[in-house]
């Protein structure tokens, strides 16, 4: 019987990350897609802003601050530079949420970001396989992450649709919808603290929901890398099992990195170098500590991935606990063997 | 004088100083009109108010009265076919009407001084939309015509069902909101009764009174039954009820509202000059922590607005907070009584309760003592009082802080958020659309209401007060206060009030600001500087012309600099031009604004660094300030950095939408 020490999810986390930072490059080609896609942007934005600020004497208050009325009145007067982006942005996070009929009215930039959004999700599937094949790799390189990622493409991107649709399902019928059928007995309630109980339930029904599916998307990837041996069906569904047989040690490497981006963001609000205007931190400086910031955050993604890898393939399992069976012992030394040729290797064999 | 009769008439005497103890009512701040007498009872089950009224009426116009009218404003909640129903298209307030919000109120017996049965004459009029289905308004027509200077009583019995509440009166659970309950009379003027429908969009108009109210309540609701004016009495009822009395003199309207969760909190206002005024606050058990900021919100108030327009006469002020479900009764006002607005969560850099409080508040002088027509003039109460909530604001608080609603919970942004400009940005949205100064069911919707009657007003006053002096601005709102207050007036009081005190005639201004649908935006156009050269040409020396500048002409110096400056907007307003050139030099010019555009030209002067239209931001109004200034030399920098954080927020954003899948 064995007695393998099974690793806890903060001990697959730690692996998680050194597997990460021993691999810089994923991080590297992380933040070389995100950079690229949002560079798209950099152009449109970078000349709009230019056009309305440049001539302004506002511009010079504009440098540290952000000014209420001039982007009030950007809104109101460029319509067709954002369209809703902002209300959709805000609306995510409201007790009504955001449906799909409200898509149309995203306009100019802000339709734009949207489709890179979309794009973003693609290459991240490409990525992932990416990330999940080099990681297995003793020895990987960009080259590698290329290989891998094109390699699953496929499969990776359908499992991130299925994962996606599962997940927009999720905040309909968990979040919009409950929210929709609650609205009316909500009013009734006696006071606002339960309501904001209610809102704060939702809210962790809606996050356990995404987790989990996050947490079976990911077991699947890590599985369908890790056994190329089984068939493709096989390889789906014991990551389907693998996410369910270590359900608290995904979840917890999950919080784990949870935790870890949520400090990273709070050392950057305390920091806030985008503020204090340019006396504080010059152009230059404030493009790189924001690159800085958004390398470390990667770092930590990769960390993530390693460790739900680290979780499903160091811990035995009955799903994935076969063995395959010791090679049989090599036929024991016979007298009359010493006069015969090896079967593999006959004399003068070439 | 023996003893024995000494003792007695010390006992009478003590007696008599015993009964002075009991306060008597003050003098009346205002010759009433019309006075009402209710004894009312209501019925916590079924969400019914039924009452008896006595109505002391007289008539102060020129001409006799044949009949009266009447604002039957719960009727408003009937059915889908009121007027009110029919314009709100469901929706209260941008809040969507419930079901069971059916509301009504019935005249029950109605009986003339000499006995004459009214009831049978009551008809139901629809004066502004002659919607017959309407029951805002009844009239009945008099055995006799009251004659001018003459007081008529009426008596009648009444019963008030209750909607779930929204549009500011009603019930939710065990909290009740008692608003426009009870038959009221309309105001009679020279050209006849003023008596309007309710509306989807309108308020109130009512002449002056005594207000004397009995409410019979369950004992459930001992203590926590709030009210216009001071509480006379408190006695338990026959069965389990208990009773108490209101009265107050000089007002015109009653609301009262009672609610078993009340935490009752007292405060008092005290400060030289003004009047002393005890505070009582009707605060919900979840909100009791808040209690402080809407004391010092509502202090700061009747401190602030009493020293501008006058002290706040009432010795009471009672703050209503609704409890959760029941928004809809909150932020509003009635005499003496005004219903907050807050949230559980309401963060201190967010002044939102304060601002609701303030607001509020602002209403006992605009709409309580100065009390226009809120039908007709909706400006002259919600946007005077936004204006004014604005500089008490600005005063006590300084920039309030937007708030990004995160599921639920509202989180302050780092953004200042200036009064009343910031805050009143509304307006920009609709500033063409609708004229600005009209009646309030005669905007296109709901939105151009608001923005016209509280933003627009308030941005318009703000503009007056910069070209004015706020000197000026404070005497002539104090001289309207003065002369108007417990009277009707209307704009053109107001504008009177403004030529007197400043001395000039401002028609103009309101002619272009209120009475028209023009918006306000000056910009510049172009500004540049050029090195001044010499002129060329033919020039005369010696008798003879010859090419070349004579020497005199021909040393240039310093720069050529214009400034294009150009009206965008409808409304023309005058503004100032600013000029600044490098070494710190400034030139100033003012403009009337009246034409479509206006050059500025600096000749072998200094290097102009900035051309500026309306530099101090006198002009609220301006739509867009972002063209307010043009930079002769391009500054980058806030592009570059606005850029950097730009593709920093897209990183970030695209990363988040990789997060759940």
């Amino acid at each position: 019987m064995s007695s393998a020490r099974r690793p806890g999810a903060l001990a697959c986390f730690g692996r998680g990350l050194r597997l990460s930072l021993s691999k810089p490059y994923l991080a590297v080609s992380l933040w070389l897609i995100q950079l690229l896609l949002a560079s798209v942007l950099i152009l449109p934005v970078s000349n709009t802003l230019h056009d309305l600020l440049d001539d302004s004497p506002a511009a010079s208050r504009m440098v540290a601050n952000p000014d209420l009325g001039w982007w009030e009145t950007l809104l109101r007067t460029h319509p067709d530079l954002l369209g809703n982006f902002p209300d959709l942005l805000t609306g995510l996070l409201t007790p009504e949420g955001v449906t799909a009929s409200k898509l149309g009215g995203l306009r100019g930039m802000g339709a734009a970001a949207v489709s890179l959004g979309l794009l973003a999700i693609v290459l991240h599937a490409f990525a992932l396989g990416g990330i999940f094949g080099t990681l297995r790799e003793p020895h990987g390189s960009l080259v590698t992450f290329g290989r891998e990622g094109m390699r699953r493409f496929p499969a990776f991107l359908a499992f991130t649709l299925a994962a996606l649709a599962a997940a927009l399902s999720a905040y309909r019928w968990v979040w919009i919808e409950s929210g929709v059928a609650l609205h009316d007995r909500t009013l009734e309630l006696q006071s606002e603290r339960q309501v904001l109980a209610i809102t704060l339930a939702r809210l962790l029904l809606l996050a356990l929901v995404l987790s989990t599916i996050k947490l079976v998307a990911d077991s699947v990837r890590a599985i369908w890398v890790a056994r190329p041996d089984l068939p493709p069906v096989s390889r789906f569904f014991a990551g389907i099992a693998g996410a369910l047989s270590r359900p608290l040690r995904l979840f917890g490497v999950l919080l784990s990195s949870i935790l870890t981006v949520l400090a990273l963001y709070a050392v950057w609000i305390v920091a806030d170098p985008s503020a204090g205007g340019e006396a504080r931190f010059a152009l230059v400086p404030l493009i790189l500590t924001q690159q800085v910031f958004v390398f470390l955050r990667l770092l930590v993604k990769v960390g993530y991935y390693a460790g739900i890898s680290e979780a499903l393939t160091r811990t035995p399992s009955p799903e994935y606990s076969y063995v395959a069976a010791p090679p049989p012992p090599p036929p024991s030394p016979s007298p009359a063997g010493d006069h015969e040729p090896a079967l593999e290797n006959p004399a003068g064999a070439v | 004088m023996g003893s024995a009769k000494a003792r007695i008439l010390l006992l009478a005497l003590a007696g008599a100083l015993a009964a002075s103890a009991v306060p008597l009512p003050a003098a009346p701040l205002a010759t009433p009109v019309a006075s009402y007498e209710i004894s009312c009872r209501l019925d916590a089950e079924k969400k019914v108010v039924e009452g008896t009224e006595l109505l002391t009426w007289t008539n102060t116009t020129t001409h006799p009265a044949a009949t009266l009218q009447f604002h039957l404003y719960l009727n408003a909640f009937l059915n889908t076919r009121s007027t009110f129903r029919r314009e709100s298209g469901g929706m209260a307030r941008g809040v969507s009407i419930p079901d069971a919000s059916w509301g009504s109120v019935e005249i029950l017996r109605m009986t003339f001084a000499d006995g004459t049965d009214l009831l049978p004459a009551l008809l139901y009029l629809s004066p502004d939309d002659h919607n017959p289905d309407d029951r805002t308004v009844a009239e009945v027509t008099l055995p006799r015509p009251v004659a001018p200077g003459e007081t008529a009583r009426v008596s009648l019995d009444f019963r008030s069902r209750l909607p779930r509440v929204y549009r500011r009166t009603g019930w939710k659970g065990d909290f009740f909101m008692v608003a426009q309950w009870f038959p009221k009379i309309g105001v009679l003027q020279e050209g006849g009764w003023n008596c309007h429908q309710f509306h989807a969009n309108s308020e109130f108009f009512s002449d002056f009174g005594n207000y004397d109210v009995s409410i019979d309540v369950p004992s459930r609701y001992r203590g926590k039954v709030g009210a216009t004016g001071k509480r006379v009495e408190e006695r338990t009822g026959t069965g389990d009820r208990v009773l108490y009395r209101f009265r107050q003199e000089s007002v015109h309207d009653f609301a009262w509202t009672a609610d078993p969760d009340y935490v009752v909190v007292k405060d008092f206002f005290r400060e030289a000059g003004l009047a002393d005024v005890e505070i009582l606050l009707y605060v919900q058990p979840e909100h009791a922590s808040q209690a402080s900021r809407h004391f010092r919100a509502v202090k700061a108030a009747l401190s602030q607005m009493g020293r501008v327009l006058g002290p706040y006469p009432y010795p009471t002020l009672t703050l209503v907070d609704p409890p959760w479900g029941a928004s809809a009764a909150g932020g509003m006002e009635y005499p003496t009584l005004i219903t907050c607005g807050t949230q559980l969560i309401a963060p201190a850099s967010v002044h939102r309760p304060e601002e609701v409080t303030i607001h509020e508040f602002g209403h006992q002088f605009f709409y309580g003592m100065l009390a226009s027509n809120e039908f007709e003039e909706p400006y002259l109460d919600e946007g005077f009082n936004q204006y004014m909530t604005a500089r008490v604001l600005r005063a006590t608080y300084g920039p309030n802080h937007p708030v990004v609603n995160v599921f639920g919970y509202r989180f302050a942004l780092g953004i200042d958020e200036n009064y009343p400009v910031d805050t009143n940005r509304r307006y920009f949205e609709v500033a063409t659309q609708d004229v600005h100064a009209q009646p309030s069911w005669k905007f296109r919707d709901f939105k151009n209401y608001g923005s016209d009657t509280y933003s627009h007003t308030a941005l318009a006053l703000s503009t007056l007060e910069n070209l004015l002096s706020v000197n000026i601005m404070d005497r002539a709102l104090r001289l309207y206060a003065d002369r108007w207050r417990f009277r009707h007036p209307t704009l053109t009081d107001f504008i009177a009030c403004v030529n007197e005190v400043s001395g000039k005639d401002w028609t103009w201004f309101f002619d272009r600001t209120f009475y028209s649908s023009g918006d306000v935006d000056y910009a510049v156009e172009k500004a540049s500087s050029t090195p001044a050269k010499p002129p060329k040409g033919l020039f005369e020396r010696d008798g003879k012309l010859s090419e070349g500048p004579p020497p005199a002409l021909a040393r240039v110096r310093g720069y050529d600099s214009v400034a294009l400056v150009t009206r965008r907007g409808e409304t023309a307003l005058p503004v100032e031009v600013l000029l600044r050139f490098e070494g710190g030099k400034t030139f100033r010019s003012f403009w009337d604004g009246e034409a479509r555009w206006k050059r500025f030209r600096v000749a072998g002067g200094p290097r102009l660094l900035e051309a500026i239209v309306d530099p101090d931001e006198k002009l609220a109004l301006d739509a867009d300030r972002t063209n307010n200034g043009k930079r002769v030399v391009p500054d980058p920098r806030a592009a570059a950095r606005w850029t950097a954080r730009s593709v920093f927020w897209m990183q970030n954003f695209l990363d988040s939408l990789t997060v759940a899948w």
